[in-house]
C-alpha cells in the first residue's frame, strides 16, 4: 500500500531525510520515533505532497506520489498536523466541512454523501456535542478529536498524525490513542503516527522505525523496540525496564527520571 | 440575525448608496437641463466607476488577507499598488502606445509592476520557513518605499506639467466623465470577482494554513499563482485608472467578516457589494466636503485606513501576548 524506497530530502543545502526505506500494507500501524529534529514531520509532509521529495520514491498502490495530482491524493491519504487547530477562525462542523474538499468540485452543491462523511467522522470521535462551538473554544483534547475527525471525513484508506497526543494531559492521551487504534483496527486504517511516548511505540502489532538526524536508525515490530542500546543509541539517554504490574509487558522509564 | 438577513441588509444598504450618491450636492443648481447633463454625463457614470472599483479594492484585499493569514496584508500595504503604480508612471514617461487584449499600455505597465512587486514580496517571504508577518508586512514597506523613489524618479525626468498629473493621479481620484473607463473597468473586475468565487473553498482552506490545505487536496502552489496574477490584473487595472485608492481593500474585508463571518463563500460577494457601497461614500464625501472644490478620494480613504490599521495591529498584538 506504501512504499518508500531510498527517500532523501533536502532544504538549501541541509539535509532533512537520507534513504529512508519501509513497505507498509493495508491496515499497518507505523510509529515514527526520535529525537527533535530527526526528520519526522519532515518525512509525514513528503508523503503528503506539502515539501518536495529529494531523491528516491514514495509510492501509494504502486504508482509513485508525483502521479497523483493534490486532489488525487488527498483521497488517499489525511494528515493531522501538530497544531491544536485552536487558532484557526472556524466552527466545529464548518471545519470538519471543508475537509471534503477533494470529493467536491468546484460550485458543486453539498451532497448527501458528504453530510454522511462529516456526520460518521464526528460520531466516530465524539464530537457531535460541540459541533457547533468555535475551534478557538475547544480544550486540547476536544481539539485533537476535531482534527482527527477532520482527516476521517476525508474517508482516505491512509492517515498520517503528527504527535496526536503531545500537549494532552494522561487521560486524554490515552482517549486519543484508543480513538487511533479502533480507527486502525476496526476501519483498516493505515496510520503513520509520529510520536514521542516510546511505550506506546513498543506495542504488539506496530512497527516502529526509529529516525536520527534523518536517518534511520532501526525499523522493526513494537515488540522489539524496548531494548537498552537501541534507546540509549536513539535518544542519548539511558533507559530502566519494569514490567507492568498488571499486563507483564516490558515499560521504559527514563533513568534518572 | 441569520446570515441571510445580514448579507441581505448590506445588499439594501450599498442600492441605498448606489442610488442617493449622485444627487448629492446638487442643491444649487436650479437649471433643470444642466442638472440632468450633470447627472447622467458625470454622477451616474461616477458613481456607478467607484462602485466597481471599490468592489475590486475590497476583493483584492480580501484575497491577500486569506493567503498571507493577516488581516493587515493587502495589495496597498504589501507594496503592489506602488507597483503598479510604478508601471503606470513608467509608461506614461516612456510614452510606451501599445495595447493588448483591449488594455491600453498604462493598464498593461500597472499589471506587470503589480506582478513584479508581489512575484517579489513572495519570494522573499519563501526564502525562510520561518517567516514571521511582521517580516511580510516590513517587506511590503520596504517594497512600496522602492518603487515609491522610483516614481519619484520619473517624476523628476517629467516635465511639469506630466509631473503634476502624475502627482495627482497618485492622490487617487475618481472624477471621470462618461462610461468609457466604467466599461474598460467592469470586464476585468467582474472577470476577477468570478475567478476568486470560483476559488472560495480554497480560500477557506489556506485560512487553515498551507499545510493543512495541501493535505486535504489543494493544488496551492497552483492555486496561489492564479490569485496573484488575478489581483494583479484587478489592481493594476484600477490603479491605472483611478491611481491607489489606499486602505479600501484593507478595511472593507475585515468590517464584512465580522459581520457575515469567515466562509469565503459568503464573505467574497459581501465585501464586493460593501465594498462598492463604501467607495461611493468616500467618494460622495469626498465631493462635499470642501465643495465646489473636491479631494482625491484616495485622501479620505486613507484618512480613514491610518487610524484603522494601528486599531488592527493593537488588536492583533493584544490577541497573540
Amino acid at each position: 500500500m506504501i512504499e518508500v524506497q531510498q527517500l532523501s530530502v533536502s532544504l538549501q543545502d541541509k539535509t532533512l531525510l537520507a534513504d529512508i526505506e519501509f513497505q507498509l500494507d493495508k491496515g499497518d500501524y507505523l510509529v515514527v520515533v526520535g529525537p527533535n529534529g530527526a526528520g519526522k514531520s519532515t518525512l509525514l509532509k513528503a508523503m503528503l505532497g506539502i515539501i518536495d521529495i529529494g531523491q528516491g520514491q514514495i509510492r501509494y498502490q504502486d504508482q509513485p506520489v508525483a502521479d497523483f495530482s493534490q486532489r488525487q491524493l488527498a483521497q488517499l491519504v489525511s494528515y493531522v498536523p501538530q497544531s491544536s487547530g485552536r487558532e484557526l477562525p472556524f466552527a466545529v462542523e464548518e471545519f470538519i466541512k471543508m475537509s471534503r474538499y477533494a470529493h467536491q468540485h468546484a460550485l458543486s452543491e453539498w451532497q448527501p454523501d458528504d453530510q454522511q462523511a462529516v456526520e460518521d467522522a464526528m460520531r466516530i470521535t465524539n464530537t457531535e456535542r460541540f459541533r457547533l462551538r468555535q475551534m478557538s473554544t475547544l480544550s486540547g483534547g476536544e481539539s485533537q478529536r476535531v482534527m482527527i475527525a477532520a482527516a476521517l471525513s476525508q474517508q482516505t484508506p491512509i492517515m498520517l498524525l503528527d504527535e496526536p497526543t503531545s500537549y494532552l494531559d494522561p487521560h486524554h492521551q490515552v482517549e486519543v490513542h484508543q480513538l487511533i487504534s479502533r480507527l486502525n483496527r476496526q476501519l483498516g486504517i493505515t496510520v503513520v503516527e509520529v510520536s514521542h511516548d516510546i511505550n506506546h511505540a513498543g506495542q504488539q502489532g506496530q512497527t516502529v522505525l526509529a529516525l536520527v538526524e534523518g536517518h534511520s536508525l532501526w525499523l522493526g515490530p513494537g515488540e522489539d523496540f524496548l531494548d537498552k542500546q537501541l534507546l540509549q543509541a536513539l535518544y542519548q539517554q539511558e533507559f530502566v525496564f519494569v514490567p507492568h504490574p498488571r499486563s507483564g509487558r516490558t515499560i521504559a522509564l527514563a533513568d534518572p527520571i | 440575525m441569520t446570515l441571510t438577513t445580514r448579507l441581505t441588509l448590506m445588499v439594501l444598504f450599498c442600492l441605498a448608496v448606489l442610488a442617493l450618491a449622485p444627487f448629492a450636492g446638487l442643491g444649487g443648481i436650479d437649471d433643470a437641463a444642466i442638472r440632468e447633463q450633470i447627472l447622467t454625463q458625470i454622477r451616474f457614470p461616477r458613481t456607478l466607476f467607484a462602485f466597481v472599483a471599490g468592489a475590486g479594492l475590497a476583493l483584492c484585499g480580501l484575497v491577500f488577507q486569506a493567503m498571507f493569514h493577516n488581516p493587515l496584508a493587502t495589495p496597498f500595504t504589501l507594496g503592489v499598488a506602488s507597483g503598479a503604480s510604478f508601471g503606470a508612471a513608467l509608461t506614461v514617461l516612456l510614452g510606451i502606445n501599445i495595447s493588448l487584449l483591449g488594455f491600453d499600455a498604462i493598464t498593461l505597465g500597472a499589471f506587470f509592476g503589480a506582478l513584479g512587486a508581489i512575484s517579489f514580496v513572495y519570494g522573499i517571504s519563501r526564502l525562510n520557513y520561518s517567516f514571521s508577518t511582521e517580516t511580510l508586512l516590513l517587506t511590503g514597506v520596504a517594497t512600496s518605499f522602492f518603487f515609491s523613489s522610483l516614481i519619484l524618479f520619473t517624476q523628476y525626468l517629467s516635465d511639469v506639467n506630466e509631473s503634476f498629473r502624475i502627482t495627482r493621479w497618485l492622490m487617487g481620484g475618481l472624477s471621470i466623465s462618461g462610461y468609457q473607463q466604467l466599461l474598460q473597468l467592469l470586464p476585468v473586475v467582474t472577470l476577477s470577482a468570478g475567478i476568486i468565487i470560483w476559488l472560495s473553498r480554497e480560500l477557506n482552506l489556506l485560512m487553515a494554513g498551507d499545510d493543512i490545505a495541501i493535505s486535504r487536496g489543494v493544488a496551492v502552489k497552483r492555486v496561489r499563482y492564479l490569485m496573484f496574477f488575478t489581483t494583479s490584473m484587478c489592481v493594476g487595472a484600477i490603479v491605472a485608472l483611478c491611481g491607489p485608492i489606499g486602505f479600501v481593500g484593507m478595511m472593507v474585508p475585515h468590517i464584512c467578516r465580522l459581520i457575515i463571518g469567515t466562509d469565503h463563500r459568503w464573505l467574497i460577494p459581501a465585501s464586493l457589494v460593501f465594498g462598492g457601497g463604501f467607495l461611493i461614500l468616500c467618494d460622495t464625501l469626498a465631493r462635499v466636503i470642501i465643495a465646489p472644490a473636491e479631494l482625491p478620494v484616495g485622501v479620505i480613504t486613507t484618512l480613514l485606513g491610518g487610524p484603522f490599521f494601528l486599531w488592527l495591529l493593537v488588536r492583533s498584538r493584544r490577541q497573540s501576548a
